[in-house]
């Protein structure tokens, strides 16, 4: 070869390990040291990355709970079972208020140890708790949550506590300690925490009470090995869980989810779209959702709706906003978006068994949302308001043409979907809609609860699972914040404040001191839903679908329709039940 | 040798028989006539078919082509020959609308660009001395920027663009390689004996620049234009894919990249990127024919191979 | 030019590349500054806002947002702005990320920047190597008809971009065939490092996105590589080694590619932008973890600082590949060491 095909070949040879530098990038410290087969292993999907890994204090914010720490690590006082609406005892024993339900007891189960070999008892409780209320840097929603209802815990034994609220609450236990909605009220142990600051103590490494304790964690995965010195095989509580190992990882994406499903290196997955469930079904048919046939999905407890700010004009006007529910075809974005794989929201409530007697008494009154558009209904309106047509077919007032933004939150493909098909539906009525894409952050950060939108997409509603109030309540006018500043809880972002607000809201109030389950209630949810629907403060739309799948080619006993003995979302703190359920395949 | 070059020759004397001038090119004919057929395609279509069922929920979903069948076991109907995607547009109406949208953006941007090269091209090689300069280092710099990653910092903060938009904006990309070419063929004509006579006689610089040398340099122009127009759909498509672009009006490049955000691969629905891929494909292919045409008829020697 | 007549590169000529090399980057890095600037909504002022939204989650917010609203000097007259803006550039600092707030864009960078340059090593050179050697042998008076016959037609493919080839590949093998995965860049379940299992599961994933770049872009070498092929062919040294009777092999690699493959190292550099957009949407639909995956999440989390410092990145990569290039050719190429200039 000649010298200067040399060089050349020298110079290509040369850059090349120039290049191949760039990845002698990093050496993962937390590589698991031990290796676990496969086939004790469980894999769980996280649907976001664990921005810090190094960080177990729940108490701010951040993905510290939903890769593995409450599921595997941090046990509930209570686990509210959606399968039968039982409140199960597990670190608690049980928990009862007084006849005013402003006064609660909670009696702990006795031998229950951290895995450090430390105790866990009254002391535990009471010292979060103050942690809790005395501080002002907590920010997880469970603990903000705990800290406007309670004014004051005591310790009354050794396992024993006594919780003074500051205002009536039927279902205090429910809410804070019983896993009704992700999470619960984590207990934390005093001995590690004592004389840390809140706000910036890091709690690494973490421990906690449940059967395994943390191997690893980093950005994209956190492993969890078993404890098998966990205190329920002690105290006769329950078996050991059977997988040695659990690990939650980042899929990324549908697509990365959907691979890893079929080449059965996930178990437990999150939601898929419909047509890519059933692509990975033709291929691994180990691969099943709830149901094993339509519409396959688990009901989210969270419906979707479209939320519109009362405060712009002209949706400040109820009949303009009714004029959009009426130009909103539900069974479209069934259709369209869920591809069957849901139904229409017939009320603002979630369509489990627990709640049909109110929804059964909200239809009844004749509030019943319908299936299909009356765009003629929504454009009579509209035209009622002085609009009329021009030539683009959209409608104009005084040379205004009548224009309608929705936010969409790009951080899922249903969100985007439905604000296109919302968009065009709109379009179609005369509307001059267009969608406005939102990041997450930003969605839920700043404009969401500061009011700054006009119509948005999300779940606002969401909140009742087996009672109406906690949905309810969010669109009374207990604490409107004006527009620019936050919304508290999210509440009421659309700033409903009429004085139909204000008579709903009485009704909403008398509803929030009766005791679970009074006769009395449903009439009158159907009283104060008489005002939702006279001004739409928003629209619900449909119920929220979610295609979870479950893999049994190495773990049997997965959650199903048929199998309905827990709610299948294994990202929440109701996992532990799952977790114990699980059978090795074969 | 001798005998070789009496050879090649003789053919080229059948070829001149053949085809009366060497604009008859085989490559030419085939490629223009590949887009001609893609661009009646889409003027016919728009007369034959529904152009509103490119709109979301204007049609069933999912449904394979005539003559397949789906992952749900459904098969084509006639009323959609060439199937739907997830959210009910029809992909025939797609292909209709987008193919010509496609392909209107690469020739705006393009005919700008040529435009644009051909002015500041003369202007440097005739005028030369500080405007050469200057038209020389910016085409320079310029050829070296690539146009995706700007037309991204500015579809992304400045928003949504329409089609013509589209293609002014990528105008700005596609001036330079035609500058340079120009430039390049003007300075070596400059010195040749017709432009010398040109000035001789009188004649005005512009007068020179179009009337003599112009007409010269029309197969390199038509070879540049061309060799644009594919960097010009490209980028765009690249754009698009990357869900810029154009979002209520389809391309081809919004249609396939809603088939990869909605897994059409995984879900097997190949029709709905299979086939606008294939219609760019096409259309690479045509604009590929074109230009290999174009290097034969201004460059003999490669017509024999 | 007198300076070069000795056996070095004339001074003049590396001047000249270095300036051609800074004006570039100062021109590309003055328009994505300026372009934000001409929308009626002040980016930085936008971000800022939407930075300090996203802050609630971020323990020192209020420190971080102080020392950004300081380095924008959002209050500052404009040019000041754009000079800080192009003191932070030579730093590499492009701010900080919206949507992953409070990471710097330029960690963001780092990050992908391995896989990207990693594919790109693997896919241009296997391009450059099989193209050229097909263009060759296309050219050759002795290659066998076959060959003549079956190399255009591969070029067929020349002519599409790679995302599409992407999609194709994508479909036979991954989902189809299921020979290879579909998206990602290594298996999730491997742990990054220097270990095998990790090295072949980058491999695995690798294969297909370099596989449906080399598949278009091989062809655009062939071409060239086929034109300058023919062009040597008749020069007279090669004629002159025909008729010493050399080896037909012999004239190949020692006169006629040898003399062939330097404009095509030229056009190399030069279509290294190209390659690097090219190859950055490949990324984006195999949802590879390099330039083109960050690019595609910062257009949908509308990532301004993330976007804007990709681009320069990306700018900067093919003005210094052609720098690079032109530093070099004198070397390899003794025309230019006597005659100066191009």
């Amino acid at each position: 070869m000649s010298g200067n095909g040399k060089r050349i070949l020298w110079l290509g040879t040369l850059a090349l390990f120039a290049a191949s530098l760039f990845f002698i990038p990093y050496r993962d410290p937390s590589a698991p040291t031990e290796r676990i087969a496969r086939e004790d292993t469980v894999i769980f999907d996280l649907d976001r990355t664990i921005r810090n890994p190094g960080n177990f204090n729940w108490l701010t914010p951040g993905v510290k709970r939903l890769h593995g720490a409450h599921q595997a690590m941090w046990e509930p006082l209570f686990i509210l079972n959606y399968a039968n609406g039982d409140l199960e005892p597990w670190l608690g024993l049980r928990i009862e208020g007084n006849d005013t339900h402003d006064i609660w007891t909670l009696t702990l189960r006795e031998g229950v140890r951290w895995s450090d070999g430390e105790a866990f008892d009254a002391d535990d409780v009471v010292f979060t708790a103050e942690m809790v209320i005395n501080s002002d840097a907590v920010s997880a929603r469970e603990a903000i949550r705990f800290q406007s209802q309670v004014s004051s815990v005591r310790k009354l034994g050794s396992h024993r506590v006594e919780f003074r609220l500051n205002k009536p609450n039927p279902s205090f236990h429910i809410e804070n300690f019983g896993v009704l909605n992700f999470s619960s009220f984590l207990v934390m142990p005093e001995h590690v925490w004592k004389g840390e600051d809140v706000g910036s103590f890091e709690f690494d490494p973490p421990i906690g009470t449940g059967p395994y304790v943390l191997q690893s964690a980093t950005s994209q995965r956190a492993i969890w090995d078993r404890n098998d010195e966990w205190w329920g095989l002690t105290t006769g509580f329950r078996k050991l869980p059977e997988p040695k190992r659990l690990i939650w990882i980042e899929s990324g994406g549908q697509e990365n989810r959907a691979q890893l499903l079929s080449r059965n290196q996930l178990d437990a997955a999150q939601h898929l779209s419909l047509g890519i469930f059933e692509a990975i079904r033709a291929r691994n048919p180990n691969v099943r959702a709830w149901h094993d046939g339509f519409p396959f999905s688990w009901t989210d407890p969270c419906p979707r709706q479209l939320e519109i700010n009362t405060t712009l004009a002209p949706w400040d006007d109820p009949d303009m906003r009714k004029a959009v529910a009426h130009v909103i075809d539900r069974q479209q974005i069934v259709d369209i978006v869920y591809e069957g794989s849901t139904v229409p929201s017939k009320t603002l409530f979630v369509q489990y068994g627990a709640m049909q007697p109110f929804i059964d008494a909200v239809v009844t009154a004749g509030f019943e949302l319908p299936v299909t558009a009356d765009v003629a209904a929504g454009q009579a309106l509209i035209e009622a308001a002085g609009y009329s047509l021009n030539d683009d077919g959209v409608y104009e007032k005084d040379g205004q043409a009548l224009e309608a933004k929705i936010l969409a939150n790009t951080a899922s493909a249903e969100t985007t979907g439905t604000v296109d098909l919302l968009v065009e539906q709109l379009q179609r009525a005369g509307i001059d809609a267009r969608s406005v894409p939102i990041e997450d952050g930003v969605f839920w950060g700043e404009v969401i609860p500061l009011g700054d939108f006009e119509m948005s997409y999300s779940w606002l509603s969401c909140g009742s699972v087996n009672e109406p109030w906690a949905s309810m309540s969010r669109y009374t006018n207990n604490a409107i914040a004006p527009i620019g500043e936050r919304a508290p809880g999210y509440n009421n972002t659309g700033r409903w404040n009429t004085a139909a607000t204000d008579r709903y809201t009485e009704i909403v109030n008398q509803i929030g001191v009766l005791s679970l389950g009074d006769p009395t209630i449903p009439a009158q949810v159907a009283e104060a839903y008489a005002y939702l629907d006279a001004e739409t403060p928003f629209i619900p739309l449909v119920q929220a679908a979610k295609v979870l799948s479950f893999n049994s080619t190495y773990w049997q006993g997965w959650p199903s329709a048929d199998n309905f003995y827990v709610h299948p979302m294994h990202w929440w703190n109701s996992t532990h039940l799952m977790i114990h359920e699980l059978r090795k395949a074969q | 040798m001798a005998t070789t070059d009496e050879k090649a020759a003789r053919q080229r004397a059948k070829r001149l028989k053949r085809f009366d001038s060497p604009w008859m090119n085989p490559k030419l004919m085939t490629g223009a006539g590949i887009l001609l057929g893609i661009l009646l395609f889409g003027l016919a279509g728009r007369l034959l078919w529904n152009p509103d069922l490119v709109y979301i929920g204007s049609a069933p979903l999912n449904l394979p082509p005539l003559g397949f069948e789906n992952l749900r076991g459904e098969t084509g109907v006639a009323a959609h020959p060439l199937g739907t995607q997830s959210s009910g547009r029809d992909v025939l109406a797609l292909l209709i609308v987008g193919a010509p949208n496609t392909l209107f953006i690469g020739v705006i941007a393009s005919l700008i660009g040529m435009a644009t090269g051909i002015v500041l091209g003369f202007s440097a090689g005739f005028i030369g001395g500080r405007t050469d300069d200057v038209i020389r280092v910016l085409a320079d710099v310029m050829i070296t920027i690539p146009p995706l990653m700007v037309l991204i910092v500015f579809q992304t903060s400045i928003g949504e663009v329409g089609i013509v938009m589209m293609g002014v904006l990528l105008s700005g990309f596609m001036w330079q390689s035609p500058t340079r070419l120009i430039r390049a063929q003007v300075l070596s004509m400059r010195e040749s004996g017709y432009v010398r006579m040109a000035r001789l006689s009188g004649a005005s610089t512009f007068d020179i620049m179009f009337k003599e040398m112009l007409p010269n340099l029309v197969p390199y122009l038509f070879g540049s234009f061309i060799a644009i127009v594919t960097t010009a759909i490209v980028t765009a498509v690249g754009l698009e894919t990357l869900g810029l672009g154009p979002q209520r009006v389809p391309t081809l490049g919004r249609v396939i990249y809603e088939a990869i955000d909605s897994a059409a691969l995984l879900r097997n629905m190949w029709w709905w990127w299979g086939i606008p891929t294939g219609l760019l494909a096409t259309m690479f292919i045509g604009l590929l024919m074109i230009n290999l045409g174009l290097d034969e008829v201004s460059n003999p020697r490669l017509r024999k191979v | 030019m007198a300076a070069g007549r000795k056996n070095s590169i004339p001074i003049a000529y590396i001047g000249n590349r270095l300036l051609t090399f800074f004006l570039t980057v100062l021109i590309a890095a003055s328009v994505i500054w300026l372009i934000p600037r001409l929308s009626p909504v002040d980016p930085a002022e936008a971000m800022l806002g939407r930075m300090a939204a996203g802050a609630g989650f971020v323990e020192n917010a209020d420190q971080v947002l102080f020392d950004l609203r300081e380095r924008f000097g959002l209050n500052e007259p404009l040019w000041k702005q754009y000079v800080v803006y192009l003191k932070n550039l030579m730093v590499f600092d492009f701010g900080v990320s919206v949507a992953n707030f409070p990471t710097p864009v330029s960690h963001m960078l780092a990050g992908a920047m391995p896989w990207t340059l990693g594919l790109m090593m693997f896919s241009v050179i296997i391009a450059f190597v099989i193209g050229n050697a097909a263009g060759a042998y296309m050219a050759w008076d002795n290659t066998p008809k076959i060959w003549k016959v079956a190399i255009p037609a591969a070029m067929i493919f020349t002519s599409i971009p790679p995302i599409l080839s992407g999609l194709l590949l994508m479909w036979l093998f991954s989902a189809q065939l299921e020979w290879l995965p579909l998206t990602g860049s290594y298996g999730l379940l491997v742990t990054p490092g220097w270990n095998w299992e990790f090295i072949l599961s980058v491999i695995e994933y690798g294969i297909l996105p370099a596989l449906s770049i080399v598949v278009v872009t091989f062809g655009f070498w062939a071409l060239g590589m086929r034109g300058l092929m023919t062009t040597v062919q008749s020069e007279d040294y090669v004629q002159l080694a025909k008729a010493k009777g050399l080896r037909p092999r012999y004239i190949l690699y020692r006169y006629m590619i040898r003399n062939a493959i330097l404009p095509q190292v030229t056009a190399f550099a030069l279509k290294i932008g190209l390659l690097v957009t090219g190859q950055i949407l490949v990324e984006r639909i195999f949802s590879y973890n390099g330039m083109g995956k960050l690019i595609y999440d910062a257009i949908l989390n509308q990532d301004f600082a993330v976007i804007q410092g990709a681009s320069y990145i990306v700018i900067l990569m093919t003005a210094a590949s052609v720098l690079i290039v032109d530093l070099i050719y004198p070397l390899i190429d003794p025309r230019i060491r006597h005659g100066g200039g191009r």
